[in-house]
């Protein structure tokens, strides 16, 4: 045996097992549990294959078939909920309701912004099917990220959903905005998965050559380092990398721009479906490997969300494009999501999950009257929404709707998500967080309602050009009923959830409480 | 010490020194053509330190991917760009190359700082004859989900390249055009859209 350094620190592990032994069978696999996932990316070689045999023709089809298979994967999310939890892949991969609510939320908003895709891509003159094969690949990224128990998997598909969004951010190739969009994207995008993957190896490293969370966190305990300067290095580089997926200020920089310049549907998919996965991975890495410096994470996620809160809202008073201030409010938007994970109670992790569901169907609203405006009048600008109501009753009522539920205006269910997330605050004793995310929200208030004041100025004199160019409402183009069809289920959802939110909450906890990681977390809160 | 230990201590020094100096080159050559290629020393280099590490298929790996294709692939940029410009040194570089540098140097300390700290988990478990096969082993058993789902990766990498890469016709909208929408994306040689739209 070589001499080794004084500073090495040898473990005593069991010799790795002989893996040629054991032959791992099919059923050994539990393949049952990536069924969902499975589903989607059938329907995504479907798209694919149609796309090419049948041209440019299939187009007129191949969305709902998109959209189908993204249901069908929901709905069979839907029959795992009642299935025992089982881990899939040998531990890859985990199919516990925590994951499956996340899961099931990145399907839905895939599936909402392929529909409100389809006019503005052929609008644009950009081809259908690879748009909606690599917003599908998104998706599939997502989902997986979402359930993922194992650092390789979690970072193949991170990266999975980290490429195709570069791809998407730069789909409208002719326009220079989309590429700027896509080209910070890619590059702040790859220096964040670099320095993501710095912190996994450094665990890799300390927990002796283990890559599933449990064994690491396993291995970290008994060597007894949770607190030791290696981990919390690890800890550091680990949240640089989620935080940018969260797009939590300080790592927000790349939000307006690419939000300013990609294509509005992918926007839409980007601020919900690329969050929702961003979240499960923070909730699942950060409470399975770091039981031991809970403290840690918790104050820094604590500071991420303050600096978020206060620099998206404020930020976002002063903007003059409408898809920009929704980039700012999403930036804060994610600031108050992550109260939820800075008291790490299970009433945080549930309003996480709720605040989520009412977020995707809110923001994907608003995203959706953004396009049909543009799609319209041919731009972004606040200023040029000036007098819509007499011209466009709905776009100003789902607009309207949309943007109050966001400031979280009582009867609306943006409040309820809200509410229920200061409550978890202020029940786990967060009052700055809680003190701070009041003060925002009576700032993003304000800029919210600015916008609908702009639309619903009475006089004609102060109509804008655009308003006073606009077209005759006809819904009989391509691709229009679809739109029209995501915006109205989004406002209703948007409108009604509030009152639903009974049995919503009551999914959201059981599906906490019920959750095997988790169990540790939830018995510190009950003591 | 023996014999082996005393040729892999030297050959560290020297592929450490290697490296070194080569990234310091790639960072502080004003040439970026230099760069391109003493990057493609540091590859080297680190391939070396794998098989020292005993890990063949990496440094297989490092010297194929790497160097044969990235890094070919930069140079490739290089000259396909190669436009002559001059720039002008920007104002107060001085400053902000010292806070570069204050910076790069503190996180070399605490990274160092840590590596000597932590009581590594070192593993002496018996090595395999070929990593190849252990390589194999681990991809159709505990990361089998991770390398089917690169195959998903890979694909939509190569249509996305496709979409990327492809000349674009701009063609004819598929589905009946209404005589007013328009998008900021759609290449217009006409006036500005609100104006004379109607006119069109």
């Amino acid at each position: 045996m070589p001499q080794l350094p004084n500073w090495i620190n040898l473990v005593e592990k069991e010799p790795p097992e002989d893996l040629a032994m054991d032959v791992v069978s099919l059923a050994a696999l539990n393949t049952g549990t990536i069924v969902p996932e499975l589903l989607v990316i059938g329907t995504l070689l479907l798209v694919l294959l149609a796309d090419l045999l049948s041209g440019r023709q299939a187009s007129r089809w191949t969305p709902y078939l998109a959209v189908v298979g993204l249901i069908g994967a929901v709905v069979s999310l839907g029959f795992q909920w009642n299935m025992p939890v089982a881990e899939g892949f040998l531990g890859s991969f985990q199919a516990d309701h925590l994951g499956i609510l996340f899961r099931g939320l990145v399907a839905l908003a895939g599936a909402l912004s392929i529909l409100m895709a389809i006019r503005y891509v052929n609008e644009a003159g950009s081809a259908l099917g690879e748009y909606m094969t690599i917003l599908l690949v998104a998706t599939v990224g997502g989902m997986f990220l979402a359930g993922s128990d194992e650092m390789v998997m979690v970072f193949v598909a991170l990266e999975t959903l980290g490429l195709a969004s570069y791809l998407l951010a730069g789909y409208m190739k002719r326009d220079v905005r989309s590429n700027e969009a896509a080209l910070k994207y890619l590059l702040i995008g790859a220096t964040s998965s670099a320095i993501f993957l710095y912190g996994l190896s450094l665990l890799y490293g300390l927990s002796g050559g283990e890559t599933r969370l449990s064994a690491i966190a396993q291995q970290l305990a008994r060597q007894d380092i949770s607190q030791s300067l290696g981990v919390l290095m690890a800890l550091v580089f680990v949240i640089a990398g989620i935080a940018f997926k969260l797009s939590a200020v300080p790592f927000h920089q790349w939000t307006p721009d690419v939000y300013e310049g990609s294509p509005t549907p992918v926007v839409a998919f980007l601020s919900v479906g690329s969050k929702a996965a961003g979240f499960a991975l923070a909730i699942r890495l950060l409470v399975t490997v770091f039981p031991g410096a809970t403290e840690q994470w918790q104050f820094v996620f604590e500071s991420l969300a303050i600096l978020s809160m206060v620099l998206g809202n404020v930020v976002a008073l002063t903007q003059t494009s409408l898809k920009r201030l929704l980039a700012y409010s999403s930036i804060g938007q994610a600031g108050f999501l992550m109260i939820g994970l800075a008291i790490g109670t299970p009433e945080g992790y549930a309003s996480i999950l709720f605040y989520a569901f009412i977020y995707l169907f809110t923001n994907l609203g608003a995203f959706a009257c953004v396009i049909l405006f543009s799609l319209r009048a041919g731009t972004d600008e606040i200023n040029e929404y000036a007098g819509l109501y007499q011209k466009d009753p709905l776009l100003t009522l789902g607009l309207s709707l949309c943007l109050l539920s966001l400031g979280g205006i009582p009867p609306l269910s943006g409040f309820f998500g809200k509410l229920y997330i200061f409550w978890a605050g202020w029940q786990a004793g967060a009052y700055t967080l809680v003190l701070v995310g009041l003060v925002t929200s009576v700032i993003s208030i304000y800029y919210y309602i600015r916008v609908v004041r702009m639309i619903v100025v009475k006089e004609p004199q102060e109509m804008s050009l655009a308003v006073q160019n606009y077209p005759a409402l006809t819904w009989d183009m391509a691709g229009l009923p679809e739109l029209r069809a995501t915006l109205i289920a989004c406002v209703v959802v948007t409108a009604v959830a509030g009152l639903l939110a009974n049995p919503l909450l009551t999914l959201a906890n059981n599906a906490v409480t019920s959750t095997p990681f988790l169990q540790p977390q939830i018995q510190v809160a009950q003591k | 010490m023996t014999l082996a230990d005393g040729v892999q201590i030297v050959s560290f020094a020297i592929l450490g020194v290697m490296m070194v100096s080569a990234a310091l080159g790639v960072v502080l050559l004003n040439n970026i053509v230099y760069s391109a290629f003493l990057l493609g020393g540091v590859f080297i280099s680190l391939s070396g330190l794998y098989v020292l590490l005993n890990a063949d298929f990496v440094a297989a790996a490092q010297i194929l991917i790497y160097v044969g294709a990235v890094n070919v692939l930069i140079l490739f940029a290089i000259m396909l760009v190669n436009k002559r410009e001059v720039f002008v040194p920007l104002p107060r570089t001085g400053l902000r190359n010292l806070l570069t540098t204050f910076v790069c140097f503190g996180l070399l300390g605490l990274l160092g700082t840590m590596i000597l700290t932590t009581p590594w988990a070192v593993n002496l478990g018996a090595h395999p004859d070929s990593s190849i096969v252990r390589i194999g082993q681990h991809f159709f058993n505990g990361f089998l989900l991770p390398f089917e789902l690169a195959s998903v990766l890979l694909l939509m990498a190569l249509i996305g390249a496709v979409v990327i890469a492809r000349r674009e016709l701009v063609p004819e909208p598929e589905f009946p055009q209404g005589p007013s929408l328009s998008l900021p994306e759609r290449p217009r040689t006409e006036v500005p859209t609100l104006a004379g739209r109607n006119e069109q």
